[in-house]
């Protein structure tokens, strides 16, 4: 019995130390063509979970400039704040909304879409330029 | 009990010596280069936690080394505008993808997690404001800096 706990112990460590990748799909960015992109702020904090169950927060205040988009929506970098992904290895996201919801990520590098299956709600304030 | 005092001397010691013991960001900030327009900067740091502090793999930035990852130790690397990839080996590879801009500037960390054997060691993409705010009390690591 003893010996059960411990390689059941076991496998729950190494469960939880093997992540999966981040899943994604290829995805081609088409770049917005305004010379002044339209840029936003968000009002409230969000809290969200990805599928590979690493928690995140985006700041209220975090501000976003629309560089494009792809099939699945808009596609918005963080400019003062920093938006990752995380399986197996972390990846830099931007996030792809649609409808005002958070709806997945942006991985440049990767140039594919990876979803969020509990998208979630975003206030989003256009910011007016000068 | 006197084998037990020594163990512990000897351990705090392996310890304390497995720090970085460079000079701090505030000595040698005068002495960092300006960064080329051309180029963007990469600043890779540790927090100065007690552990794991043994472990100090390499980092490697696309695919090169550009040094280790030391408790309290921080370095920079100036790098062509692009796609970047940092990568830690341990028991396991754990890698960090993200953009560099020409004349932009960002910090990775590298934090030590639980490992089946032995601890890993993650890089992470952080927040300007959050990078240098806990490099403040790092240490150099990197090439001599020119006074």
């Amino acid at each position: 019995m003893h010996r059960f706990k411990i390689a059941a112990a076991a496998a729950c460590l190494a469960l939880a130390a093997c992540a999966a990748e981040v899943v994604r799909q290829p995805s081609e960015l088409k770049p917005t063509a305004d010379a002044a992109p339209r840029s936003f702020v968000l009002r409230d904090s969000v809290k969200y979970m990805l599928d590979s169950r690493y928690e995140r927060v985006l700041r209220g205040y975090t501000q976003f400039v629309e560089v494009g988009s792809i099939a699945q929506g808009r596609v918005l970098r963080p400019t003062n704040a920093v938006m990752t992904v995380e399986g197996k290895h972390m990846h830099e996201a931007y996030a792809v909304v649609k409808d005002d919801r958070l709806i997945g990520f942006y991985l440049p590098v990767e140039r594919s879409f990876s979803p969020l299956s509990q998208p979630v709600s975003l206030t989003l304030e256009e910011r007016k330029t000068q | 009990m006197k084998l037990l005092r020594l163990a512990t001397i000897a351990s705090t010691t392996a310890l304390l010596a497995a720090c970085a013991s460079g000079p701090k960001l505030a000595e040698v900030k005068s002495s960092i280069p300006a960064l080329k327009p051309s180029e963007g900067r990469i600043y890779f740091y540790r927090s100065n936690s007690m552990m794991g502090a043994a472990l100090q793999p390499e980092i490697k930035l696309n695919g090169k080394v550009v040094g280790n990852s030391k408790p309290g130790g921080f370095f920079f690397v100036d790098a062509a505008p692009g796609p970047q990839e940092v990568m830690t080996s341990t028991e396991v590879e754990k890698k960090l993808t993200f953009t560099l801009g020409a004349g932009e500037t960002r910090y990775v960390k590298t934090s030590i997690g639980f490992g089946l054997m032995v601890g890993r060691v993650y890089p992470e993409l952080v927040d300007n404001a959050v990078g240098q705010k806990e490099m403040e009390d790092s240490s150099y690591t990197g090439q001599p800096l020119k006074r």
